[in-house]
């Protein structure tokens, strides 16, 4: 699975981001106080309107900090009425028309058909939900002001705070009842959609291998079912097995054997997991025997990863830490995806052969624990035992990295080195290669001209294997962060803006925090074709992204457009919640276990970190309205 | 407002809403019939225009007409609420992005949507076909990945094909699949065998042939005749050079005679298909082929028709004063200066660059044509001279255009090509070379001498015959012999045997021995 934007853990994340958090806060608290006592002095004067923007500030504090929880359930609760009232039940309606016709637009034949039908459920319920969301959220308020109905609950002793509070609650509470649905619905769609089974055809089974009393082994294909068959093979004694395709395989049970075997083949395996994977730091060796950042360019457009030369001593190595033995007491399970770059063909009924070895970091030890095959885009797991005692050599090594100020340094120092830890017939993997949690997984191409090519997730440790079905709905957590998120959003515009332009900001807000990485790239000048001054003169002149503009006034003005906008753009992309970090499809798609740590705490606190300010911002709107006061 | 006011404004955008409504049933009307005579002509309007639905008959540009209705393509171009080109937009920019991220599931089902959405665009097809067959598939590195992907681009043309029924650059392009993919790939010998094996795909696709016809040129072949059949109906061939588009399946029948003979079929099979390799290239050159101008057609076996016309007029030409041409010749060159005169008599390897130009204009200058010829004749001949001139000259355009036509695909060459190469020699020769090849891989190097020998004594054997007389000046097979006398050489090298001096094909090392050094680097 790829990974651009690895998040860090909590306890490294949390520091920071707090400190940034509550700096942010204060800069703006302090430069939303500054605006209102503006706008008050210059609408009361200097004396009086200073009292009245303190006033306001001050008993906006206490509204927020002295609500009332039985209040905000009571105004939930009015808000829920009213969504069922809006026959929201309709959305769930859509969502099973959508997936009823789902069939005509996803091919069961494809490679990777579980990838695509998660996909797909994870992507029509995030599009449903947030729809949901934004017209549930934004024309709520601005309805009951234009009915005037708002009054009947103004002129109860209800805080402005508890109204905003209220309705982001009972929306809230709508949005994940119908979440909650469609999860379950979504879920059932996919293991029925993928299910399948094959026919064996005993007449299409040839004799492989030499009779045991009387009984010939077997070996053939299964027929075909959603566009694919499976090779097996079955023993003399009737156990069967299958082979993996189209990343699943089925269990066999020999239900008649003898003159007619006859067979029963289960549902797909494999295809529904949750690996938890243990993921460690990746830096690479160079040709030269330096380590670096990166690896070799190959000439791929995409940088995500790089490569290693084979046939030398370059190699991709994988630093992990906080290793317990308690976790792999049975041995090391590593799984890994490596791309493969051929410079020449070479023998192509064969993968290019590498090597994985464990290095300890502290001793420098290291051994070359297995000789494998390559496959590119397919997943290589590998066992290294607790006890190594098969392994194709073993040394001692320094690794080097050359530093501007220090200049090449030796870790451990070469003078340190103990070549007799080399020299042994086994070795333990906690004992001798594992130092304080530490461990280096290396790997290296053997053949002379080919690549490897890696990224750091590229290669992790399949600690254990979670519940699909837990993991699944975790995958819909992340579609309820967005969902509330959007309902902030949409609640605090409408406390100050009318139905249609409420729903229009909050969708400019969607839209900005769905794209905000591509906003980020565009402030910081990243992107090719200019910011968005140049890119109308691309478009109305119908010029491509590549070449230069012509030298002139007009481009000058252009560009120096764009340095401003640029600087909005980035001040846009860091005020909106960047909705595709709340994006789990992908992870319940390949199969990997969405881990608390980061994966959930960070993006929950996150979410909560622009939650706050918004809910403030709304609860002073609305208290600013007349319709409030 | 007052109600009067209101009311007239009502009253007026009835009267608006009418007359649209009026207009657009009328361009709307379905036809009266596909029979009558109104539906025919468009009279039905009874204004002599057609409407709509009848042009759209006419033009075979209905969604039924066009090909396989699709439903999920209209849910989902309805669903879009006029928004296909930016939805389509999108996609395809999503597509170039799960491209570059290697995401192929997800590319996939991308590309998949925006044919949904645009079904009648052919370029979408073939460039998305052509993106999945060559540049997803080379993204693998284990070559039965590979072929996957080269058979899912294919897939994905046949689904084209479904929704464009009449559109004959998928069904071409189909074939070259097929053929080209498969069958030049640099895993040619696996990806054969993978497709003769592919018993799922042929299922698929409804071809229910045994196994042993499965192979890929023949299978494009058939591909190649739809895509003519289809030109031959009246569809359109767009852009596409039409002598190149129709060669492609007599190419097939020569790709493929020369396949089996480098998976080691020899004998009867091979010179039946280099016989009927030989005969569709004949066919070929019988087929009117459309000529850059309009409504004019090439017919590529005519060239050496028009030489003869051309020659025989000459010869009477000439008859009327035999020897003109050449002293017309003679009396243009005394007039020339003495500088161009020495220019053009300084041999070709001497001449400076100034010399060259100077001979150049002399050699045009020398030119004497059939017109100023016969121009120079007097008597009662001269009419007829004339005539006979302007008639040689246009054979001679005729062949020349003829022959431009031929160089695009390489007539000439394929035809000599076929023919020699069902003669029993060349069948021969071949079947020795490649059991001298066999041998020579599994390190016997007795065989190997003996079949190279063998090998080397057939390909005399057939350039001595008077019927291939000038077979030894072509380019093309010299060199390949040229690297078999090579492998020969190697052989000689480990068994410590000199390369015979009287070398039975000395006189093809001498021709092209130096081209296949420069060629090969060696």
């Amino acid at each position: 699975m790829v990974i651009e934007n690895p998040l860090p853990h909590f306890a490294e994340w949390f520091p920071a981001a707090a400190v940034s958090w509550l700096l942010v806060a204060g800069v703006l608290t302090v430069a939303a106080l500054v605006l209102g006592c503006l706008v008050s002095v210059l609408r009361y004067g200097p004396g009086a309107g200073l009292g009245a923007a303190l006033a306001t500030a001050f008993s906006g504090v206490v509204d927020v900090v002295c609500m009332s929880p039985r209040r905000v359930a009571a105004l939930a609760w009015l808000a829920v009425k009213e969504s069922i009232r809006r026959r929201v039940i309709l959305v769930f309606g859509l969502f099973v028309v959508i997936l009823l016709f789902a069939g005509w637009f996803l091919d069961v034949g494809s490679s990777e058909p579980a990838k695509l039908y998660l996909s797909f459920v994870l992507t029509a319920t995030t599009y449903l939900v947030l729809l949901l969301a934004l017209f549930l959220s934004a024309f709520s308020l601005p309805a009951d002001v234009k009915s005037r109905t708002i009054q009947t609950v103004v002129t109860k002793p209800v805080r402005p705070s508890e109204i905003v509070l209220g309705r982001m609650v009972g929306f809230t509470i709508v949005g994940t009842v119908l979440l909650a649905l469609m999860s379950v619905v979504s879920y059932f769609f996919v293991t029925r959609g993928v299910g399948h089974t094959h026919e064996v055809l005993a007449e299409n089974l040839k004799p492989a291998g030499a009779a045991v009393n009387g009984r010939q082994p077997l070996s053939g294909t299964t027929e075909s079912s959603q566009g694919h068959r499976h090779k097996l093979y079955v023993d003399a004694s009737g156990k069967g097995v299958v082979e993996s395709e189209f990343g699943h395989w089925h269990e066999i049970e020999t239900t008649a054997w003898g003159d007619k075997p006859s067979f029963e083949v289960g549902g797909p395996e494999g295809m529904f997991q949750a690996r938890v994977p243990i993921y460690g730091k990746l830096r690479f060796r160079s040709r030269e025997g330096t380590d670096v950042d990166r690896g070799i360019n190959v000439g791929d457009e995409w940088f995500y990863r790089s490569f290693i030369q084979g046939g030398s001593v370059a190699a991709a190595i994988w630093t992990f830490s906080n290793l317990r033995e308690s976790q792999f007491s049975e041995g090391l399970p590593v799984e890994m995806n490596i791309e493969v770059f051929r410079t020449y063909k070479g023998n192509i009924e064969k993968g290019v052969l590498g090597s994985l070895s464990l290095r300890n970091p502290r001793t420098g030890l290291i051994v070359e624990v297995k000789v494998f095959e390559s496959k590119d885009f397919t997943p290589l797991f590998i066992m290294v035992p607790r006890k190594i005692t098969e392994f194709s050599s073993a040394d001692v090594i320094s690794s080097k990295r050359e530093t501007p100020d220090k200049g090449v340094e030796f870790s451990p120092p070469q003078n340190l080195l103990d070549r007799r830890l080399a020299e042994r017939k086994e070795f333990d993997l906690f004992n001798d290669l594992v130092a304080d949690g530490e461990l280096e997984i290396w790997i290296r191409c053997l053949e002379p001209s080919q690549y490897f090519g890696a990224g750091q997730p590229d290669l992790w440790l399949h600690a254990a294997d979670a519940s699909f079905e837990l993991n699944f709905f975790k995958g819909y957590f992340g579609i309820w962060l967005q969902m509330v998120l959007v309902i902030a959003f949409g609640v605090t515009f409408s406390t100050f803006l009318s139905g249609p332009v409420a729903m229009l900001a909050t969708v400019g807000a969607m839209i900005g925090g769905f794209f905000s990485d591509f906003l980020t790239r565009l402030s910081q000048h990243a992107v090719l074709g200019g910011g968005p001054f140049e890119a109308i003169i691309r478009l109305v002149r119908q010029e491509n992204l590549m070449t230069e503009l012509e030298p002139g006034l007009r481009t000058t003005a252009a560009q120096m457009a764009d340095r401003v906008a640029e600087a909005g753009l980035w001040v846009i992309a860091h005020i909106l919640p960047p909705f595709t970090e709340f994006n789990y499809a992908d992870w319940v798609a390949y199969g990997f276990d969405i881990t608390w740590d980061p994966w959930i705490v960070v993006p929950t606190l996150r979410a909560l970190a622009f939650l706050v300010p918004v809910f403030v911002a709304g609860c002073f709107f609305l208290k600013t309205r007349e319709v409030a006061q | 407002m007052s109600p009067q006011h209101a009311f007239a404004r009502k009253i007026f955008y009835l009267i608006g809403l009418v007359l649209l409504v009026a207009v657009l049933s009328w361009l709307g009307q379905p036809t009266v019939g596909e029979g009558s005579a109104e539906g025919k002509e468009g009279a039905a309007s009874g204004l002599g225009l057609p409407n709509l639905a009848q042009l759209r008959v006419r033009y075979k540009l209905s969604e039924a007409q066009l090909g396989e209705i699709d439903p999920a393509g209209s849910t989902i171009k309805l669903a879009t609420l006029g928004l296909r080109g930016v939805a389509a937009n999108i996609l395809w920019e999503k597509a170039n992005n799960y491209k570059m991220k290697k995401d192929w599931t997800n590319l996939s089902a991308t590309l998949q949507q925006i044919t949904r959405l645009e079904p009648h665009f052919i370029s979408v097809w073939r460039f998305q076909a052509w993106n999945l067959s060559y540049n997803v598939s080379a993204e693998f590195d284990d070559y039965r990945e590979r072929y996957r992907w080269v058979i899912r681009g294919i897939d994905f043309l046949r689904e084209g094909i479904r929704r464009n029924e009449r559109e004959p650059m998928l069904v071409w392009d189909v074939g070259w699949y097929i053929t080209h993919k498969i069958g030049t790939a640099d895993e040619v010998k696996q990806f054969r065998r993978l497709f003769k094996e592919d018993d799922e795909t042929f299922q698929r696709w409804e071809d229910y042939r045994p196994a042993a016809d499965r192979d890929n040129w023949l299978v494009g072949k058939d591909w190649f005749w739809r895509s003519e059949k289809l030109v031959d109906q009246g569809a359109d061939l767009r852009k596409t050079t039409p002598v190149l588009f129709f060669s492609h399946r007599p190419m097939s029948q020569m790709n493929y005679s020369e396949a089996i003979e480098k998976d080691g079929i020899f004998g009867e099979k091979a010179k039946e298909s280099w016989k009927k390799a030989g005969d569709e290239w004949f066919e070929f050159g019988a087929r009117a082929i459309p000529a850059t101008e309009k409504d004019r057609y090439i017919h590529l076996n005519d060239a050496e028709q028009f030489d003869r016309e051309a020659a025989d007029r000459v010869a009477k030409l000439e008859a009327f004063e035999p020897g003109l041409r050449e002293k017309i010749r003679k009396e243009r060159y005394e007039k020339l200066p003495a500088a161009k005169r020495k220019a053009y008599e300084t041999p070709p390897e001497k001449r400076t660059r100034d010399d060259w130009e100077k001979a150049q204009e002399v050699a045009e200058q020398l030119i004497v044509t059939h017109d100023q010829l016969a121009r120079q004749i007097s008597g009662p001949n001269r009419q007829t001279a004339i005539k006979l001139a302007r008639e040689a000259a246009e054979f001679e355009k005729k062949s020349e255009e003829n022959r431009l036509y031929r160089q695009i695909v390489n007539f000439e060459f394929w035809r000599e090509r076929a023919r020699y190469e069902q003669t029993p020699e060349a069948i021969f020769a071949r079947e020795y070379a490649y059991k001298g090849a066999e041998a020579l891989a599994n390190a016997d190097l007795i065989k190997a001498r003996e079949m190279y020998e063998q090998c080397f004594a057939k390909w005399r054997q057939l350039f001595d015959r008077k019927d291939f007389a000038q077979l030894k000046n072509d380019d093309s097979l010299g060199q390949e012999i040229v690297g078999i006398i090579y492998k020969y050489r190697q052989v000689l090298e480990k068994s410590d045997k000199p390369f015979p001096k009287d070398f039975v094909l000395n006189d093809i090392l001498e021709l092209h021995e130096k081209n296949w050094r420069a060629r090969e680097g060696k």
